[in-house]
């Protein structure tokens, strides 16, 4: 068998996964810490205030990746649910319910942080403006998510529910990403592009980078964390988690 | 007008959901790990008693 397929298949044992996880998560963390702490050193002391916000622009660096990562764990979950509903990969269950919780916190960052920035910038923490309610309306169906996978004690069926919520959630993302073109909105338009010339300048682009490096990191740590969590719950009882817990048979 | 405040403000929620991320998965491995460890204590307890204890007179 190929070495890659292989793996594959020997991720999706329990056990496996478990030390792969544990194995690489404090790992994934550390290089997340040091991404983002260039990131926001960079952020906080480097960058040239700007000409019309001030240092307020300054929240954009957490803003920013904080949003794109809302819609990137969206986009994976419901990936992830997709094949658990196709092929009944029970790790792709656990991975996709693990990102629920991580995308939730993103979207929570996101919303938080925009407010801080509009109460100077627009004179209000809130307003019902496209961008901000589809975003607002993304965190609910991250909480419907957690919140039907935690409804049933059976995991199997309760991950199926969720998975099919995050599956049909996906038609947000789009509206959330075309909200400030398709209607009147008070939030900006699309000023950072990774593919062509980003209308933000070039001295101020770096930290932005680093973030986005750093906030994908993270995420990967924290959903292998969440995932050996969720797989050790559903695997109980079994000898190798007896084994794992340190109380020999 | 000074940003200060916000720009620490919006930090500082950063941190602290981060945190928040990272420490909630931890705890429930150990709060895991703990209740396989009882739960195999539990199993063994009776094999380890002695078996007609309250039954012989």
């Amino acid at each position: 068998m190929n070495p890659v397929m292989r793996w594959f298949h020997q991720l999706g044992s329990p056990p496996y996964f478990d030390r792969f996880a544990a194995r690489w998560a404090p790992w994934c963390f550390l290089a997340a810490l040091a991404t983002m702490g260039v990131g926001i050193w960079l952020a906080l002391f480097e960058v040239p205030a700007d000409y019309q916000q001030g240092d307020s622009a300054r929240i954009l660096y957490i803003h920013v990746p904080a949003a794109w990562m809302s819609m990137f764990v969206f986009a994976l979950m419901a990936f992830y649910a997709a094949i658990a509903l196709v092929w009944r990969i029970k790790l792709c269950e656990i991975l996709s319910m693990a990102c629920a919780p991580i995308g939730a916190a993103f979207t929570l960052i996101t919303l938080a942080t925009g407010s801080i920035w509009g109460k100077p910038m627009w004179g209000t923490w809130w307003d019902w403006d496209p961008r901000l309610t589809t975003e607002l309306i993304l965190l609910f169906l991250y909480l419907g998510v957690i919140g039907l996978y935690h409804a049933s004690d059976d995991r199997r069926s309760a991950a199926r529910a969720a998975g099919l919520l995050a599956i049909v959630g996906v038609v947000l993302l789009p509206i959330i990403r075309y909200s400030v073109e398709w209607w009147d909105s008070l939030h900006q338009g699309q000023t950072i592009r990774v593919f062509g010339e980003s209308s933000m300048d070039p001295s101020m682009i770096a930290p932005l980078w680093w973030m986005v490096i750093g906030t994908k990191f993270w995420f990967a740590g924290s959903l292998l964390a969440r995932s050996r969590a969720d797989n050790l719950r559903r695997e109980a009882g079994k000898d190798w988690v007896r084994r794992l817990s340190g109380e020999s048979t | 007008m000074s940003y200060l405040p916000y720009v620490i403000g919006a930090y500082a929620v950063f941190v602290v959901v981060l945190l928040w991320d990272f420490l909630a998965p931890r705890l429930q491995i150990r709060r895991e790990l703990r209740a396989a460890r009882l739960r195999a204590q539990r199993v063994r307890r009776p094999a380890a008693a002695d078996p007609q204890g309250e039954l012989s007179r």
